[in-house]
């Protein structure tokens, strides 16, 4: 090696992959996690197969009663057969050994990699103890009752608004949709981009997010209308429109509550305390149910509906772009009002553009509780169109009577919100890391 | 220029922060082309002083007179008196979202309303002044503290400034850094730039200032010639500061 060599070599920090993980092992630890991994399938791969092999649910004939014949009996017996008990009675005992070897034995091994691999194999192996002693307790349990209630899993599938057939038979419209969408937003972002000079990571972003809402697009479209899938289409709507409403007033009132005047300030404060000092299903219910009636407003409820939480999402918000304007220094607009810059000029180039990177993760934050408060507007009358996912489980369990209808809305409401709780997680990584934009 | 030939006046200047009395009864006039530095120990009213000149700090009685203008009167239009008037801070100020370009154009676009090729140009030319024309397009954060500073100067310097407003530019600096902004002032000043220097950098006190005020407890308590005062201290509170620093 030249020495040159050696002093690039010494330049680059160690590399500590999982390579490097896996080459400082030994037998024992190997084995162990190995071992860890092991019970965990063994705990759900068996499981899925019992279950499996009883059937998660069957076609019963349309005179049947719920009592004779359950699309959920299946499942029901799966649930309680001596078979799954058998794999939930070695999970827990496989599962409680490793972890107990593993906590004997971590001390002694020699590398800190093999430690970790021991302590990580360990944990892991209390997962399937914890899951299978649940799932042994709720055998004894009315197990028949629970499925025949909840665990229609059918229903979700009939209920969601578009059958598989039709979707795929539609499924070259859709991805034809998706592709425009896509090529759309990639093209002008590219445009904007490359007037701004900025790196190329936005057109990729862009090109996904219009191909991801193109499909989304063409599937609502072929949604027939009481369903899970239009339930999630108003759900966005409603939070979507209302979010546009409430970000942009928010900031207008985080700027009057900062104002030096008391008669700017107080109309502010006294709007933003009443919306937080007040229950969100109030003031839907005051509004949609006295307020705009009684005055003859003319709106619908839908719209009622957006305005209502916009206005409260407004308040909130104003709070979280307040404390993002009065975490700058001082010092930045008494910069810019030594150059010249009027106060509002101030405001707009210098402290709001910082303020608002600033709040990005929080304002994210406040758009997810959002998404989850739109379930509030089912006290409204909406139409079987206009209706929201909780909504819509309402109607499809108070016209089955089948309980499963709840466990759809769930699916729908985690189907929207994880990937925007998982973008906050992003933007917020990237923020601490220290660079201040959140594309590019 | 005001009526008695100076540049800046400040007559009776009296500052309140609740019940902290920090300046009693100022009494100051700057002419064109004069750098006065004023020293003081720390809580003096030293920065406030220097703060009511172009008002960021309203003085609570007094007058204060820029370039034959009461700018204390409430008519005035002080966005636009601002622009005759740069300003340096301690903390650098830089605006950490726009880039050094962005930082010095900005009001040049917007309140000067230059073309953007006009701005571009002018902010270039400052830069050089400074000795940073390579920097254009970097942020303030992948800057040294020195480096900021020097923008900030050419920032206040982009509007053609009157006067120029120095708050202890170098005390955030490393010792390293601070002979490279030092230099940009001394160049300044002998240019023929009026400036107000709040430092505590003895040697360019010395060396740059036209006229030295040492101030204590919000009042002036010594005034006049740089060198005679650090060579021969008439008050006895003066002497006992320069004791201590020098």
């Amino acid at each position: 090696m030249t020495t040159a060599d050696a002093t690039a070599a010494a330049t680059t920090p160690p590399q500590r992959g999982w390579r490097y993980h896996l080459r400082h092992q030994t037998r024992w630890s190997r084995g162990h996690l190995l071992a860890g991994v092991a019970v965990n399938l063994f705990f759900f791969a068996g499981t899925i197969a019992v279950l499996s092999s009883y059937g998660w649910s069957r076609v019963c004939p349309p005179d049947a009663t719920r009592i004779e014949c359950s699309p959920s009996d299946p499942l029901a017996l799966g649930l309680q057969s001596a078979d799954l008990r058998l794999v939930l009675q070695i999970s827990i005992v496989l599962g409680a050994m490793v972890a107990l070897a593993g906590v004997f034995t971590y001390r002694r091994m020699p590398t800190r990699s093999a430690r970790e691999a021991v302590i990580n194999a360990a944990v892991l192996a209390t997962q399937p103890v914890f899951l299978a002693a649940l799932l042994l307790w709720f055998q004894g349990t009315d197990v028949d009752r629970f499925a025949r209630n909840f665990l229609n899993l059918s229903l979700i599938g009939r209920k969601a608004g578009v059958a598989w057939d039709d979707f795929m038979a539609e499924l070259p419209t859709i991805l034809g949709t998706s592709l425009v969408w896509g090529t759309v937003a990639a093209g002008l972002t590219a445009a904007y981009v490359y007037w701004r000079k900025l790196g190329r990571r936005p057109i990729v972003i862009a090109a996904i997010a219009g191909l991801a809402g193109g499909f989304i697009w063409g599937v609502v479209q072929i949604a027939k209308a009481p369903s899970f899938i239009k339930g999630m289409q108003n759900t966005l709507v409603l939070s979507g429109a209302g979010a546009a409403l409430g970000f942009g007033l928010g900031l207008v009132l985080a700027l009057f509550t900062m104002s030096k005047r008391a008669v700017v300030r107080t109309p502010a404060r006294i709007y933003i305390n009443f919306f937080r000092g007040t229950p969100l299903i109030w003031q839907i219910s005051f509004a949609g149910i006295g307020l705009v009636p009684a005055l003859r407003l003319g709106l619908d409820m839908y719209t009622i509906a957006i305005l209502v939480l916009g206005l409260n999402l407004a308040a909130y918000s104003a709070e979280v772009y307040r404390a993002g304007i009065q975490s700058l220094e001082r010092g930045q607009i008494e910069a810019a009002r030594t150059v010249g810059l009027t106060y509002f000029q101030s405001m707009r180039y210098v402290v709001v553009p910082q303020a608002i990177r600033r709040v990005i993760p929080p304002l994210l934050n406040e758009f997810v509780i959002l998404i989850k408060d739109t379930a509030l507007v089912s006290v409204l009358g909406l139409t079987v169109a206009e209706k929201e996912l909780l909504g819509i489980g309402r109607d499809i369990y108070q016209s089955t009577f089948d309980a499963t209808a709840w466990l759809g809305s769930a699916l729908g409401y985690l189907i929207i919100t994880i990937p925007m709780i998982r973008i906050v997680t992003i933007v917020e990584r990237r923020m601490r890391s220290g660079l201040t934009s959140v594309i590019g | 220029m005001n009526s008695d030939g100076s540049l800046i006046r400040l007559e009776g200047i009296h500052k309140w922060f609740g019940d902290n009395h920090v300046l009693r009864g100022i009494d100051l006039s700057i002419t064109p082309g004069g750098v006065v530095v004023v020293i003081g120990p720390s809580g003096s009213g030293k920065s406030t002083l220097l703060r009511t000149i172009n008002m960021l700090e309203e003085p609570t009685e007094g007058k204060v007179f820029f370039d034959g203008a009461e700018i204390t009167d409430i008519r005035t239009d002080l966005d636009e008196v601002r622009t005759h008037m740069g300003m340096v801070f301690q903390q650098f100020n830089l605006f950490p979202h726009l880039t050094v370009m962005g930082n010095i154009t900005l009001a040049l676009l917007k309140v000067l309303k230059l073309t953007k090729e006009q701005a571009e140009e002018r902010a270039r030319e400052e830069l050089n002044h400074v000795g940073l024309a390579e920097k254009d397009f970097a942020y303030p954060s992948q800057l040294s503290g020195g480096q900021q500073q020097r923008v900030a100067i050419a920032r206040a310097l982009a509007m053609r400034p009157k006067a120029m407003l120095f708050d202890e530019v170098t005390s955030a600096l490393d010792p390293e850094l601070v002979g490279e902004v030092l230099q940009v002032m001394r160049r300044l000043a002998s240019e023929g730039m009026t400036m107000a220097v709040v430092t505590h950098e003895m040697g360019f006190a010395r060396e740059v200032g036209t006229r030295l005020i040492f101030m204590d407890h919000g009042t002036i308590v010594e005034d006049g010639d740089p060198r005679q005062i650090f060579a021969d201290p008439q008050q006895e509170r003066t002497k006992a500061f320069l004791r201590q620093v020098l």
